[in-house]
């Protein structure tokens, strides 16, 4: 066999180097970039849920979702919002990145996997529809059965519609805010339906409603996708937290760019571990508050929810503060 | 300890999860029948070099993976995401210090440390480079199938090991524990990662049923036996 680079672009970093193959105004605000090689070679894989880091500047670094078809290995597609309170990342998208820009680009990701389920209600707020666009595309595909609650400011504002409605099999409700208010949620979430599955993205006021509503129902029933973290997340904006060791009361800084697992042992923490990669599971150590942001490969749905446990070879914090049991 | 077989990676071995599973639950139940039956024969005769005859296959294993994945790098590497090349590198790594650490056992029981092939290993050597030449995944599936087999052995050795007074032996094997967890989970996301055709699938089972006959075979109470005798 010939090994050969499938993406020529690559450099030797976790950097891929791709080409800005087009943009295009998908709505009122919202513009989408497809994402090549350049030359037509496969780009990595990935399934419905994952993101990527586009890396705008040395210091500006923004996630956003493939909302493309994983089957199109060429390419990548993503959707960017003009945030009105844009801390400059869409601002520098919308503005500065055109066909034939070469930008570089992290990843993808998955920290929201698309499960297997009898029926799947998705629930998007605004630009919270790119992660569940191809997951819906999916679902579809093998004949699933699906719901998609589609909620946005105007009809104007609402990206890739014309895409959802040629989607076979679904129950499709687009609900403009101007014209019909908020989605109604209670109907749609008023009781836990066996085999049902949720998934919901978009703005924290939506996933906190969301929540609340699917508040007692199984484990595994609810996957949301926040763009912005809960408003008790205080973490720092390059990434830096403290974490407390409960039995001694001893606080720790995490730097930005430092794993945790690392600042532990340099403490004195003496933590199994080998690939340091979030692949083993050897490193886990139970989490007595605060909220892990988990960046494994391991733990599955329910582990990471319950946000009890953590890979600290890998794996983060969303507060401010993580209290481990160490 | 968590689950490796459920590591996060691609959808590519989904249509064989459970045939895999059972060729994984299989191999660890042989090397565990086989590892228990050397250590209550052991036990009931302790000498060294019968242990050090035991450790020396183990111990060419280890090296044999880091010639297997650096070829498996050389070869097939640059078809990989590049964190996976570090972390099949880094494997490389381990099972080399896995060799040198073994060695050391080896020699303290005045065995000698493998430089060729020994003839227990020979069979399951020439399977895994066999694999290597027919399909750039088959290896991977080879190695992963008798990665779970040696997990097999972790246990009956701890014990048997301790109540010998081979603490380095347990100390060794403690090491290689936590490692094959590692091991076993690159193994399986590497694998459910880049399997995209049925071609891949049927060259991935192939491999792994292959490496679990040669279980099969050299794992047996008459293997055992013929290795107390040998030593």
């Amino acid at each position: 066999m010939n090994p050969r680079p499938d993406n020529i672009f690559q450099s030797f970093s976790d950097q891929l180097s791709l080409k800005v193959e087009a943009v295009e105004v998908e709505a009122e605000g919202v513009l989408s970039l497809v994402l090549t090689d350049g030359f037509g070679g496969a780009l990595p894989a990935w399934e419905p849920g994952a993101h990527i880091d586009l890396i705008l500047s040395p210091d500006m670094t923004r996630q956003y979702s493939l909302c493309g078809d994983p089957a199109e290995r060429d390419r990548w597609r993503i959707g960017v919002l003009l945030a009105p309170d844009s801390r400059g990342g869409s601002q520098f998208v919308h503005t500065r990145l055109h066909a034939g820009d070469i930008v570089q680009v992290v990843g993808p990701r998955n920290n929201f996997r698309l499960v297997e389920a009898e029926h799947h209600l998705f629930i998007a707020g605004g630009i919270g529809i790119t992660p569940i666009l191809p997951m819906i595309r999916e679902v579809a595909a093998k004949g699933g059965r699906w719901t998609l609650l589609y909620g946005g400011r105007t009809e104007n504002s609402m990206a890739f519609v014309k895409e959802i409605q040629e989607l076979s099999g679904g129950d499709v409700h687009l609900v403009p805010q101007d014209k019909y208010g908020l989605l109604d949620l209670k109907r749609f979430l008023a009781a836990h339906k066996p085999g049902q599955v949720v998934y919901c993205c978009g703005p924290s006021p939506l996933i906190d409603a969301v929540e609340a509503l699917c508040a007692g129902w199984p484990s595994g029933s609810l996957h949301q996708e926040r763009f912005a973290p809960r408003a008790r997340q205080e973490v720092g904006e390059d990434g830096e937290f403290e974490v407390e060791l409960a039995s001694s009361g001893r606080t720790l800084s995490v730097p930005a760019g430092k794993s945790l697992l690392k600042v532990l042992e340099e403490a004195g923490c003496k933590i199994s571990n080998s690939c340091r990669a979030g692949i083993c599971g050897t490193c886990l150590v139970k989490v007595l508050d605060g909220v892990p942001e988990h960046n494994d490969d391991l733990l599955d749905d329910e582990q990471r929810e319950s946000g009890t446990v953590i890979l600290p070879c890998v794996s983060r914090s969303k507060t401010k503060t993580l209290i481990l049991d160490l | 300890m968590l689950d490796t077989r459920k590591v996060r990676g691609g959808n590519g071995l989904a249509p064989i999860d459970a045939e895999i599973d059972t060729i994984l639950d299989d191999v660890f139940n042989i090397t565990k029948e086989a590892t228990e039956s050397f250590f209550n024969a052991y036990n009931a005769n302790p000498d060294k070099r019968v242990l050090a005859s035991w450790l020396e296959t183990r111990t060419w294993r280890e090296i044999d993976y880091v010639f297997l994945l650096n070829e498996q790098i050389r070869r097939y590497g640059l078809r990989f995401q590049r964190n996976h090349i570090t972390l099949l590198a880094k494997q490389s790594f381990q099972e080399a210090e896995h060799y040198e650490e073994l060695g050391k056992a080896v020699l303290s029981l005045g065995g000698i440390v493998p430089i060729t092939v020994p003839k227990a290993a020979v069979s399951w050597s020439n399977w895994l480079w066999e694999c290597m030449d027919r399909h750039y995944l088959a290896a991977i599936a080879a190695w992963y199938v008798s990665e779970t087999s040696a997990s097999g052995s972790f246990e009956p050795t701890f014990k048997g090991a301790e109540v010998q007074g081979h603490m380095d032996v347990v100390r060794i094997y403690k090491q290689i524990e936590i490692d094959e967890k590692f091991h076993t989970g690159l193994g399986r996301q590497v694998l459910s990662t880049y399997a995209e055709t049925d071609e891949d699938r049927d060259e991935i089972l192939r491999a792994m049923k292959g490496m679990r006959d040669i279980a099969w075979k050299s794992f047996t109470p008459e293997v055992v036996a013929a290795t107390m005798r040998a030593a």
